[in-house]
């Protein structure tokens, strides 16, 4: 942190102040003028929650693809299509047994094994062919696509919130002050809160198994150098399955949230293999803390950019990727 | 001069057969080559206004569009995703700049001005995105034109004020020049299968032009490119200035073939196609993606038929093409040309020869794995 | 762009190659550490030392393929420190590779053929040469110089591996070298074709100077004028060969350690 202070300054002092801003309006009581010129406050908090949330979502769905592509440099573009199959499954689930959380058991199991089949039966025989790899997860992609328009149909599925988790919560954050004085508090609702905390604490666990376990040291080891993971004498087949199966599961993971927060239907997997593919290139190709922070501007840009200028939302997106592109092609967090 | 004249003719015979083969025209003197370019001619005698258009027209445009992605990945090792969405983007441009039903969005220009805008602005707009995917190398290349093209799709969704929105563009005008309605299935097809014929020898010519040759070097080896006084981002960019013309005249003549335009058709789904078509194809010659865009088309068209008589589920298009995708990936590594090609080298030279083949297709494929890694 | 005058001037002031402090790190460790050469035009000089020397980062930094950390590089009196690779190539500098670095997908006329193409005119040509073509006679003859005629139409990953080698050299010489760097261009070759080697290294126009790193001190010595010792990514010695050969610290150095 301090060095990148030292090293960069002028950016240094434009996060500083973009964070001095966002903390602004985020706690201060909007002045009636700043309300004319840009609307409530409620909604830009709305925005600001929506986006932190769906970066959450973005995070889980990202941070596996990352994983794979870093340890393995397999493009996994049937990444989306494990999603989808997550959230149906988690929809079956949940549907007949009525539990949320087995939902998600189910779905992590079951979205691994189809990574560990993949790996095992697919990419170990074309290792080190990256782009051989990449069209057969493009072929997987359109096969896994038709068979669950085939099994599910074209509908829109959405996953029942459980009981306890349903309703709004009142956060300690002013939305506006009545004109008796009283503070207006603003009101979430709290699936979307838990959510966004279980997948800190994915990431925060994730990053702690690679940075302060064996097998992650190994992991890393292998994505920066993938040599020495031969050299280690660790049966680098098994850290790969493990890998992906722990990338595919996140997935499915992702896809019972997303079919909480959204809705699942056809097409969700292209939607959802984007945002990776953006988020991770923003963030920098094998990074976990980049797919994090990728994950948040994206969320962020999604949701501020449909309430403020909704014709370009996508537009917006886009930008931050060619602009990343241009000053740092390696990504905001890459270590090369 | 005669220093020249003199190697060439110490070659041995079998490298000789293997420069004419590269050097010149390969079709000249390939009796099959003539024979189907004469079928092509007189395509109109043989087949009704169905086949002409939906199944021939349709297959080159498509080819055209896959040519440019073969161009671009058989030569310089870019795999480009975004091909289609370019060849979308020049479509939408002739609807926008020309006359359509859309009357507040089209300019109404005639289309001798409409066109030569949509090549130019379709060209800057792959060229950019070129420009902005050579910065990373390899197998990056396939993320950043995928998210390239699916961003213009859900551009195209949101926008009304240019693109309109999920509806898209309708009745777009085609041309009506000397008295002819070039829309009308014969004057149309001799068209596309100009332009087609124009692509197909302009890629195959530059393929051994010094700007060919050098594409093909930044693939084997971009470093040594380098240190040999190339500017390779300068090649690869100019690759792709090269390759987006080529696509956008695809995508003229998909919406003159339409006479409409909308988001479905430069989705996700379509741009992947294209890849398709190129890589069943084959990508190392021009003549793959006019094979994978013929069965590619057959397959749309016919297979419904075909799954029901088979007595399944006639939907079931897109995963035939997936599973056929997938073999082909498994078992070739240059699409139906290669099975084809090592086929009959095993019907003519039999298993005893067929181990120096095998080598030097390793070779090949090496050299890709080292250009991507 | 320059004049001739100027340009002779230019060189007849100053060094073909100067280095001054150059240091080349990576992370935190320093491959090359200040480095400071001299070579005059049509030098011929050999850089020794064992493996992790530096030897081979040394001609990365001067052939831009890997920028130096610090320190400036001259190439005949122009800084060039922070020039891309290929415009130090398009002003005569030259580079093999230790693994031969070929375009296996191509034929060994046209590899040839493009080394031709990078340091002249028209490297975006359209067009395809004719029969008169200038730079494919310029590319038949390298062809035939490291006598690969017989199989010039052959892929390069047909090639045995000492025809490669002749071929990578081939690469380095095309239009007009003013200087060469040579990386271990005698590695994996037979006798015969090590004699072959030296042959086309001695012949080579007087005014063409070269550094060539070379573990077989037979084939270094018989076509250097000049030595240098790198050991740790510094320079260690230099010298006339026969004064490197017999210093005593030289001596110890390659007995005791690195010596392979």
């Amino acid at each position: 942190m301090t060095r990148f202070v030292e090293r960069h300054p002028a950016w240094a002092l434009i996060v500083i102040i973009v964070i001095a801003v966002a903390l602004w309006l985020i706690f201060a009581v909007w002045p009636q003028g700043l309300e004319d010129a840009i609307g409530r406050k409620r909604v830009f908090l709305n925005a600001l929650f929506n986006g932190i949330t769906l970066g959450g979502l973005y995070f889980l769905v990202a941070s596996g693809f990352t994983l794979i592509f870093g340890l393995m440099r397999n493009v996994n573009l049937a990444h989306g299509s494990l999603y989808l199959f997550g959230g149906y499954v988690g929809y079956a689930i949940s549907a007949s047994t009525g539990s949320w959380v087995l939902s998600f058991i189910v779905a992590f199991i079951l979205t691994a094994l189809v990574g560990v089949l993949l790996q095992v039966l697919v990419f170990r025989r074309m290792e080190g062919q990256d782009l051989r790899q990449t069209m057969v997860t493009i072929g997987l992609s359109i096969v896994f696509a038709d068979l669950m328009l085939w099994a599910c149909g074209g509908d829109f599925y959405q996953i029942q919130t459980p009981n306890w988790l349903i309703g709004p919560v009142e956060l300690p954050l002013v939305t506006a002050v009545k004109s008796s004085g009283e503070p207006v508090y603003l009101r979430y609702p709290l699936v979307r809160l838990v959510i966004f905390a279980a997948s800190v604490v994915i990431g925060v666990a994730m990053w702690l198994a690679l940075n302060r376990t064996r097998i992650g040291m190994i992991i890393r080891a292998g994505v920066d150098d993938r040599d020495i993971l031969a050299a280690t004498g660790v049966r680098i087949q098994l850290v790969f399955v493990g890998v992906f199966a722990l990338g595919a599961g996140l997935a499915g993971i992702a896809g019972v949230v997303g079919g909480t927060f959204q809705s699942l239907s056809p097409g969700e997997d292209i939607r959802f293999l984007l945002a990776s593919l953006v988020v991770v290139i923003v963030g920098g190709m094998g990074s976990i803390p980049g797919a994090a922070l990728g994950a948040l501007i994206i969320g962020l840009a999604e949701q501020l950019g449909s309430v403020y200028i909704p014709t370009y939302a996508i537009v917006v997106t886009f930008l931050i990727m060619v602009l990343v592109l241009a000053i740092r092609p390696q990504g905001l967090l890459a270590r090369r | 001069m005669s220093l020249a004249h003199d190697a060439r003719v110490t070659v041995r015979p079998t490298a000789a057969v293997q420069r004419s083969k590269l050097r010149g025209w390969p079709e000249i003197d390939n009796p099959a080559a003539w024979t189907v370019a004469a079928i092509l001619l007189i395509m109109p005698l043989i087949a009704n206004g169905f086949f002409l258009i939906e199944i021939f027209a349709t297959t080159l445009i498509l080819g055209i569009m896959a040519l440019s992605l073969m161009f671009l990945a058989g030569y310089g090792g870019m795999v480009s995703l975004m091909q289609l969405t370019i060849a979308g983007f020049s479509a939408y441009m002739v609807a926008v700049f020309g006359v359509s039903g859309n009357a507040n969005i089209s300019l109404g220009w005639p289309w001798w001005l409409a066109v030569p805008m949509a090549l130019a602005l379709a060209t800057i707009f792959g060229t950019l995105g070129g420009a902005l995917a050579v910065r990373t190398e390899g197998i990056y290349t396939i993320m950043i034109t995928l998210a390239i093209g699916a961003a213009f799709y859900y551009f195209t969704n949101q926008n009304w004020a240019i693109f309109n929105g999920h509806t898209g563009i309708n009745t777009v005008a085609t041309p009506h020049f000397w008295g002819v309605n070039w829309r009308a299935d014969i004057p149309f097809y001799y068209i596309v299968l100009a332009v087609a014929a124009l692509c197909y020898f302009a890629v195959d010519y530059i393929s051994r032009a010094p700007f060919g040759l050098a594409l093909q070097g930044v693939r084997d080896n971009p470093r040594r490119m380098a240190a040999l006084g190339f500017n390779v981002n300068a090649h690869r960019v100019a690759a792709y200035a090269f390759a987006s013309f080529v696509a956008a005249l695809a995508g003229v003549l998909q919406v003159w073939n339409y006479r409409q335009i909308s988001p479905g058709s430069v989705s996700v789904g379509a741009c992947i196609d294209i890849l398709i078509i190129a890589v069943v194809g084959g990508i190392t010659r021009p003549v793959g993606p006019f094979i994978g865009a013929l069965i590619f088309v057959l397959l749309r068209t016919f297979a419904l038929d075909f799954l029901v008589k088979l007595g399944l589920d006639g939907n079931r298009f897109r995963l035939l093409i997936g599973l056929g995708f997938l073999a082909i990936v498994f078992w070739s590594s240059d699409g139906v040309i290669g099975l084809w090609q090592s086929w009959r080298h095993r019907q003519r030279f039999g298993a005893a020869s067929s181990s120096g083949r095998r080598g030097q297709e390793s070779g090949r494929e090496s050299a890709q794995g080292s250009s991507h890694g | 762009m320059d004049s001739v005058a100027q340009r002779l001037s230019v060189v007849g002031a100053g060094a073909a190659l100067e280095l001054r402090g150059v240091t080349r790190l990576f992370g935190a460790l320093a491959a090359l550490t200040d480095v400071t050469i001299t070579v005059r035009p049509g030098e011929r000089r050999a850089v020794l030392g064992s493996n992790g020397a530096g030897k081979t980062t040394l001609f990365n930094c001067i052939t831009g393929d890997f920028p130096p950390s610090s320190g400036t590089i001259r190439f005949f009196g122009e800084d060039v420190t922070h020039f891309p690779p290929y415009e130090r190539i398009r002003r005569g500098l030259r580079r093999t590779y230790q693994i031969s670095a070929l375009f296996p997908g191509l034929t060994v006329q046209d590899n040839v053929y493009l080394a031709c193409r990078g340091v002249s005119r028209g490297r975006f040509s359209f067009l395809r040469p004719g029969q008169n073509d200038a730079l494919m006679h310029a590319a038949e003859n390298l062809v035939q110089a490291v006598h690969l005629t017989g199989v010039k139409d052959r892929h390069v990953a047909e090639l045995a591996h000492g025809q490669q080698r002749q071929l990578e050299i081939a690469l380095a010489l095309a239009g007009a070298p003013r200087f060469v760097l040579f990386d271990e261009p005698a590695a994996g070759l037979s006798p015969t074709e090590r004699a072959e080697l030296i042959e086309i290294l001695t012949s080579l126009p007087a005014h063409i100077g070269y550094i060539i790193i070379e573990h077989d001190m037979d084939v270094a010595l018989r076509v250097v004028e000049s030595v240098t010792m790198m050991h740790n990514g510094r320079i260690f010695k230099e010298g006339r060969p026969q004064e490197i050969q017999s210093d005593p610290e030289v001596q110890e150095l390659y007995l005791g350690g690195g010596h392979e």
